[in-house]
């Protein structure tokens, strides 16, 4: 039983049996074969795989440069919304510190006013005081005049000359206002 | 004994084939041959199938094919040759999936060859590599300068010359393409023996009743050796890819 697996069928018929040399025959197939491998995968079977694989890395280059602009877009557009949201904020601020100050201004003038008011009303009060009490000192003048001169005429029981004597009491007045004051 | 029952073959029966077509004459197609038939008809079906899918997500054959174009574009024609060698892909491409292919018949049942065991198909391969290089590098340096820049190493005195010019005229145009050629050739058939032994000891093994205690031991090792002749076939048509692209890539460069 000396069976082999390979089955090897030996042939001394092609070639030598050398195991180391090679035999036409084979170089010859082996020749065409690679020649015509090259030809082929040269002209019709290589190009159209390496063209897909080309074609499909443009693709990706093309997908990922897409995505990278379509990012910067976003990218922008963000700095832009935050640019808004902070002149807005900005905008806010100032308005309210304009309105403070408006209505510290406001306030401020309203008072001015009110004092304003207030002292005019003061210096009329003063103002028809001082009227009044000349008014009265007048009157009370004219009054202790004649006051006066009844009583000294009463009392001398005689009859004086009005117009003579009218001067000398309103000489007399005077000093006493002069006094008073 | 035990031993008694190992029969090994001749060496010249698991390598030397019957012609089965045009016997007698040069064009005799033998088992070697169809092997590397079937090598260019398995590339270029493969490539026609991936290249009918054409599928912008790929999948199966398609997927298959465009990594091994993709992983020989950047290992072999980008990183070796440059931009420049990009024109070289296919031919490259070619050398790879041919190798790989005679190589990989090792290990596939019931034909369990490969073609690169036999020296008539790395050694024509080796000559053609050759061929290429030194005709890109008379193309793109013309005959006078390419050889000179291929032999005679810069800023060498004179002297030493006499010496290194025989050593470059050897290495770069004798050694090269014999190395090429017999590193493939002798790691396949190496990898198809060993593989044969293991078989005909776990076969024996199995024949003999009382071998059957042992037939494990063989047969794990056959197992793996399986496994390790596929990484080898990979591995050597890598390169000898790289290799090629390597000695083309020289000769393009107009500086040593």
């Amino acid at each position: 039983m000396n069976t082999v697996i390979f089955a090897a069928t030996a042939a001394s018929s092609s070639g030598s049996s050398n195991p180391i040399l090679p035999a036409t025959g084979e170089i010859i197939w082996s020749v065409l074969s690679f020649a015509l491998l090259l030809v082929v995968l040269g002209k019709w079977a290589y190009p159209p795989v390496k063209k897909m694989m080309a074609d499909r890395a443009d693709k990706i280059r093309g997908d990922l440069d897409a995505a990278d602009l379509a990012r910067a877009e976003a990218q922008r557009t963000l700095e832009e919304y935050r640019e808004q949201l902070a002149q807005a904020r900005r905008e806010a601020t100032r308005i309210l510190d304009e309105a403070r100050q408006t209505g510290e201004a406001l306030r401020a003038d309203l008072l001015a006013k009110a004092e304003e008011d207030a002292a005019n009303v003061r210096a009329r009060n003063e103002e028809a005081l001082r009227v009044d009490r000349q008014r009265v000192i007048a009157e009370l003048r004219g009054e202790v005049g004649s006051l006066a001169l009844e009583l000294a005429e009463k009392i001398i029981d005689a009859e004086v000359d009005r117009a003579a004597s009218q001067a000398l009491i309103d000489t007399f007045i005077s000093e006493i206002g002069a006094t008073q004051a | 004994m035990l031993l008694a029952g190992i029969n090994f073959p001749p060496i010249s029966d698991v390598l030397n084939w019957r012609s089965i077509l045009f016997s007698g004459t040069p064009f005799a197609l033998n088992k070697v041959g169809l092997i590397t038939l079937a090598a260019t008809v398995i590339t270029l079906l493969l490539f026609f199938a991936a290249g009918r899918q054409a599928k912008l997500v790929p999948s199966g054959v398609q997927n298959f094919v465009e990594s091994i174009v993709d992983f020989i574009h950047n290992s072999i024609v980008v990183d070796v040759m440059g931009p420049d060698g990009l024109a070289w892909a296919p031919y490259l491409t070619g050398l790879f999936f041919f190798i790989f292919i005679s190589n990989i018949f090792e290990v596939i049942p019931f034909i369990q060859m490969p073609a690169t065991a036999r020296m008539s198909v790395p050694a024509p391969l080796a000559l053609i590599v050759w061929v290429t290089f030194i005709t890109v590098g008379i193309k793109a340096q013309g005959a006078g300068h390419y050889f000179k820049n291929a032999v005679i190493p810069p800023g060498v005195p004179g002297p030493l010359l006499v010496l290194l010019i025989p050593l470059e005229i050897l290495s770069n145009f004798i050694v090269r393409p014999f190395a090429l050629a017999v590193r493939l050739f002798g790691n396949l058939l190496a990898g198809h023996l060993l593989l044969l032994t293991f078989a005909v000891i776990s076969e024996a093994m199995f024949v003999k009743s009382v071998g059957l205690v042992v037939l494990p031991l063989p047969f794990a090792m056959l197992t793996a050796l399986t496994g390790y002749e596929i990484f080898v076939s990979a591995l050597q048509a890598f390169i000898f890819t790289i290799l090629s692209a390597l000695y083309i890539s020289e000769a393009m460069k107009a500086t040593h």
